[in-house]
């Protein structure tokens, strides 16, 4: 849901490229309403290459079309969105390759001087 | 529909009737009470609500209501109450066995406790068999006398009766005070606003709620309580961060809300990396934009803009200075007035349709003081609540997104109506409940309106009330539509 917000960089912003990844995994409660909150929000075809690139693989590649119901797709949405953490890492933008860095759990997506 | 009797805290009053029409849309509960019946200066309220199963369903979350009950009578004396009372003798079967106490409270005085019990005596004609307990009765009756604020007057001028519905939840104030919290800063709003605030952004299960001014993290707390999904932002990383083992993060753990504090991110909301969703991403703003000195707003850039660099800087070791880890980027002020206008905007754009933005605006203090509320045509007031604190003053503004963003329309005219708190009894409607707005009270609602409110409230019931406030809410929204276009147009 994040994309590069560099003065000038409008296209081929997103999604940002995450690398060098060190992640976390941690056990959170399923919560179904927010993930069916979710599913008209997220850019789906983004989260699934971003979840490739994090080695995780059971994202089907297209929505099902009884996503809001389907047990099994939402536990794995769950897992993806919720219990998947990147401690640290970097995200870069794969038009204008500005590097976001993540630190402790916390992007930091300040711009530098020149680019606002 | 049956009467209760709602005992509020004396205290935010500006903000108990917003928080009740808060709990009635999350609760689904339809609420009908004449407005000439509230004062500020008093804690009762008696209203009308469909069943004791949805007047208590208000309580499960309420912070400034103490207690409900359901109300048996009211009158100007004890004895004149209990004739009140024997008026309705059907209501008293269905608790003739169980098990049940009486209490006696005051108001604004005192009742000692040596003359209670014959207090408690002349309503013995109800012939309750059951067992008297003082502990966890099946049912409890509440003798409540009324003194009033007015400290010099110690003697009660309303009595009510009731069977007790239940108590709000003023609990969590304890359990979310700040001086409990591990990490806090000089800016971490206090509890009881808090919790208020995740009321009024109708904080349920299931949605995202965004606070862009995060600092601490207060309301990602009281909003993950509740039961929403929370991110929040800052443009310092300090403050999210936190101190050695202290942090957002661990303020989730010590609430119990961890899994719902998702991710608190640091940039400047000029410049912010989220995307723009057509049909908007969150479900509700809650924030306490930057001011003051404690404070004080900053964005990215130099408050020269000739000096403002535009290309990278190469330092002496062949690194660009932004990309090492301790870069700062220089800040400029950001006016209080053009914050609150970029809030306001970034909610339009980015809020659900029915989504909304609780955020506090100072509006007198020694440096400024504003008196125009910004408006949009996609946002509508719901609640202005002042706080007063003397030398300054600030205001608690809940707006709600009514309709999706053109992509064009900007700010609109400001109103001049900063300093008129929404809820002041004189120009309200005693009706809401349902989602349906058009039955909140409004301060554009004009007492000839009120009048001919009550004219087919008195002829029609709630079905006439309500068919008007629909046809209203239509003939409104077209007005909007029509002169919308015309803005349009002009431009
Ligand atoms: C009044 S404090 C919010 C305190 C918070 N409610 C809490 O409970 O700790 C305002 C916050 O806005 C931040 N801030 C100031 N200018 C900002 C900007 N341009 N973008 C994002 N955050 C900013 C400050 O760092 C400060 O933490
Ligand atoms: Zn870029």
């Amino acid at each position: 849901m994040l994309q590069c917000h560099v003065k000038g960089c409008n296209a081929n912003n997103f999604p940002l490229e995450l690398q060098e990844v060190v992640l976390e995994e941690q056990e959170a409660e399923l919560n179904e309403d927010f993930l069916r909150n979710m599913l008209g929000k997220l850019e789906y075809e983004a989260l699934v290459a971003t979840c490739l690139k994090l080695n995780i693989q059971d994202l089907p590649p297209t929505i099902p079309e009884d996503a809001a119901y389907n047990d099994d797709f939402l536990q794995k949405l769950h897992h993806a969105l919720l219990e998947t953490h990147v401690i640290t890492g970097k995200m870069v933008c794969p038009n204008c390759q500005h590097t976001y860095v993540i630190r402790d759990g916390i992007p930091n997506m300040l711009l530098a001087e020149h680019e606002v | 529909m049956p009467h209760f009797l709602i005992q509020f805290a004396q205290q935010h009053e500006e903000f108990r009737l917003p928080e009740l029409e808060a709990l009635a849309t999350i609760e689904d509960v339809e609420i009908i009470y004449n407005p000439e019946d509230y004062s500020l200066e008093s804690p009762f309220l008696i209203v009308e609500i469909e069943s004791e199963e949805k007047a208590a369903r208000l309580l499960k979350r309420a912070i400034l209501i103490k207690t409900i009950i359901e109300l048996w009578g009211k009158g100007s004396s004890w004895d004149d109450l209990a004739d009140k009372v024997k008026q309705h003798p059907e209501r008293w079967p269905q608790y003739m066995d169980v098990s049940f106490k009486f209490s006696v409270v005051c108001f604004g005085g005192t009742i000692e406790m040596k003359d209670k019990p014959a207090i408690i005596n002349r309503f013995a004609f109800t012939g309750f068999r059951g067992k008297i307990m003082l502990k966890n009765p099946d049912v409890e009756f509440l003798l409540i006398a009324d003194c009033g604020l007015d400290p010099d007057n110690l003697i009660p001028h309303t009595f009510y009766m009731g069977k007790l519905i239940g108590h709000g939840k003023r609990d969590l104030i304890d359990m979310f005070n700040v001086k409990k919290r591990k990490y806090i800063g000089n800016t971490t709003m206090d509890a009881e606003l808090s919790l208020i605030m995740a009321n009024q952004a109708l904080c349920v299960p299931g949605k995202l709620v965004y606070d862009p001014f995060v600092g601490t993290g207060s309301f990602l707390m009281t909003c993950a309580h509740f039961g929403a999904m929370t991110v929040g932002s800052d443009i310092d990383g300090r403050q999210i961060r936190g101190k050695g083992k202290t942090s957002i993060r661990s303020n989730a753990q010590q609430y119990n809300v961890e899994g719902r504090v998702m991710d608190a991110l640091v940039f400047d909301v000029c410049h912010s990396p989220w995307r723009n969703i057509k049909s908007g991403i969150f479900d509700a703003i809650v924030t306490d934009p930057p001011y003051g000195v404690r404070a004080g707003a900053k964005t990215l850039g130099r408050k020269d803009p000739l000096k403002q660099a535009t290309e990278p800087k190469m330092l002496e070791d062949g690194e660009y200075s932004h990309t090492k880890t301790d870069y700062i980027p220089p800040t400029k002020p950001y006016e209080m007035s053009e914050v609150v206008a970029d809030l306001l905007m970034f909610a339009v754009k980015n809020l659900v349709v029915g989504g909304r933005l609780v955020y506090w605006l100072p509006t007198v203090t020694e440096e400024y003081s504003i008196d125009d509320l910004p408006t949009h045509p996609s946002m509508e007031l719901i609640a202005n609540c002042e706080q007063s604190f003397g030398q300054w003053s600030r205001r608690l503004i809940t707006m709600e997104k009514v309709a999706e963003w053109d992509g064009k329309e900007t700010l609109g005219p400001p109103t001049g109506e900063m300093s008129r708190s929404k809820t002041s009894s004189t120009n309200s409607i005693g009706h809401f409940g349902f989602r349906d707005k058009y039955f909140a009270f409004g301060n554009l609602e004009s007492s000839r309106r009120k009048k001919i409110l009550k004219e087919l409230y008195d002829k029609g019931g709630r079905e006439a009330v309500r068919a008007y406030m629909k046809s209203e809410g239509e003939k409104k929204r077209q007005e909007a539509a029509a002169t919308s276009t015309a803005n349009v147009d002009a431009k």
